[in-house]
């Protein structure tokens, strides 16, 4: 945990100021550098791999890795969309408009950062491309008790990290139905989203509620065990499922099609959806928290 | 980075007909020369209309390759473009265009990432042509392989859906994905793990009970 400064140490409200400038700067960070997990979870997935040319995949992947930081480039040149997650404290106090705050710490990010960003935020009507969109960036706003900071999360999100993620309504699903349509979603993808990838899988709440928890689950750190038995089990079972397939790193042969496999349930009527996303190796994911008194700590 | 990959074999691009055929599917190799890359739809719809109308595009593409990258260039003080950097896309979502493309120019090699459907793979074993899978999130290595930017068309479409001509040193490592003789490592690795599916699921069962 890094503690990047402290702007006061009274207990102001927290600033639209301070959400626009940590929230610029997460997608920034989030472009140049493979979160560490990632990298030891490549590194594992090397010394483990009995395919000799995934092996070399995998060397290739930990080389960009590692140039993109020596360079300060980015890791991919598709920046994709500013996506983010921003859970607000019960007990925090803010000023001013934080929407607003995100919206134009993107707007000033999409003028100032080096390398530039190519215009990926799209009109899906018209496929006409840009900076500025509709919602855009794309936030999820969560409440959280208990706590009196403002936790930012940034994920950006491109083709192939986003175009294979589905959902699918069920009733009363046995665990072998949901873990099949996760299969059927991974057969369905296949080589095509720069694995190996980690998985999020939402579970019942409602059509919407399942879509949230899965890409949620995405966020969570590789190696973290799911507290809920039922679901480190079924994770387990699903990460040696998909890694059975053999589409391998980049999707050209090999044992690691999947990093991890992240699932999460909500309570729900019997109709269960069931959602499922991706993310590709490179995982791009930063978070960060403003505390109270202005402190802004960067978990990763 | 050359170092680490010094042990692998180099291909001059455009790639001449006899090296295209004697790659196979699953060789990784790096690629000097000159390589015409656009990531855009627009830009293929572009040159599917030059082909309609009987006129060359911008950049000759006959005999040449032809890879699903995108850039971003930005100008340099003495005149000329630096790539700030390079990537693949998808090019399955090109499948329906492609195999007129490779036909028609005789292409003799594409690529990107995420391969190409069965009617592509077709076209290629017809014209001698393979596929390269480039690495989704290799932008600092395939931006450093670039030497010059030669030719940039189509100035009016966003910097990554240009049609863009450069010469690259060490491009790669790529895997053949796809070669020339019909060889598809996306199809086989797709067909494989349908064929284990029973397999995998009936393993969950039993785990799911024991
Ligand atoms: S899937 Fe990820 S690594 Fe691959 S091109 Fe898209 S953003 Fe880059």
């Amino acid at each position: 945990m890094t503690f990047l400064g402290k702007e006061s140490l009274s207990a102001m409200p927290i600033t639209q100021e301070a959400v626009k400038t940590l929230s610029a700067q997460l997608y920034d960070w989030s472009l140049r550098r493979v979160p560490d997990d990632t990298k030891d979870a490549l590194r594992r997935a090397r010394a483990t791999e009995t395919h000799e040319g995934a092996q070399r995949v995998l060397e290739i992947m930990l080389g960009s890795a590692l140039r993109a930081e020596q360079t300060d480039r980015f890791v991919c040149s598709d920046a994709g969309v500013p996506v983010f997650r921003v859970t607000l404290g019960a007990n925090a106090r803010w000023e001013g408009d934080l929407k607003a705050a995100i919206v134009e710490g993107f707007d000033e990010l999409v003028g100032r950062i080096q390398p530039p960003l190519l215009k990926h935020v799209t009109n899906p009507l018209t496929n006409e491309r840009g900076y500025k969109g509709k919602d855009m960036p794309l936030v999820t706003w969560e409440v959280e008790s208990g706590v009196d900071w403002i936790e930012i999360a940034c994920q950006p999100k491109a083709l192939g990290s986003g175009r294979w993620a589905q959902a699918e309504t069920f009733s009363f699903p046995s665990l072998a139905d949901i873990e099949a349509y996760v299969m059927k979603a991974v057969m369905q993808a296949g080589s095509q989203h720069c694995p190996p990838v980690i998985i999020g899988v939402g579970i019942g709440g409602s059509f919407d509620v399942a879509a949230k928890i899965a890409s949620k689950a995405t966020y969570r750190a590789i190696g973290s065990v799911n507290p809920e038995p039922v679901l480190a089990a079924m994770e387990e079972r699903l990460l040696h499922a998909v890694n059975a397939t053999g589409f391998g790193p980049m999707g050209t042969g090999g044992d690691t099609t999947a990093l991890a496999v992240h699932v999460d349930y909500s309570a729900g009527h019997g109709y269960t959806p069931v959602a499922i996303c991706f993310n590709c190796w490179i995982n791009r994911r930063t978070r960060a928290r403003i505390h109270a008194d202005g402190t802004v700590e960067r978990m990763e | 980075m050359s170092e680490l990959f010094a042990d692998y074999r180099r291909v001059t691009m455009p790639l001449s007909r006899e090296d295209a055929r004697s790659l196979r599917a699953g060789d990784m190799v790096l690629l000097d020369g000159e390589i015409t890359i656009t990531a855009g739809l627009p830009t293929h719809h572009r040159i599917l209309k030059c082909v309609e109308d009987g006129i060359d595009p911008p950049i000759p593409l006959q005999g040449q390759s032809l890879l699903h990258l995108g850039s971003y260039s930005q100008d340099k003080p003495d005149g000329g473009l630096e790539v700030l950097y390079m990537n693949p896309t998808t090019s399955t979502r090109f499948n329906p265009l492609m195999p007129r493309l490779i036909r028609h120019f005789g292409l003799t090699a594409v690529g990107g990432k995420g391969g190409l459907d069965a009617g592509c793979r077709e076209a290629m074993a017809e014209v001698g042509c393979v596929y390269f899978s480039f690495l989704g999130g290799g932008a600092p290595l395939h931006s450093a392989a670039i030497t010059a930017v030669k030719e940039v068309a189509w100035n009016d479409l966003v910097a990554h859906y240009r049609l863009v001509r450069l010469a690259v040193n060490g491009l790669g490592p790529v895997t053949v994905g796809i070669d020339a003789h019909g060889n598809s490592l996306f199809e086989t690795l797709s067909q494989q793990a349908q064929d284990r599916m029973p397999e995998i699921l009936a393993q969950m069962g039993r785990e799911r009970v024991g």
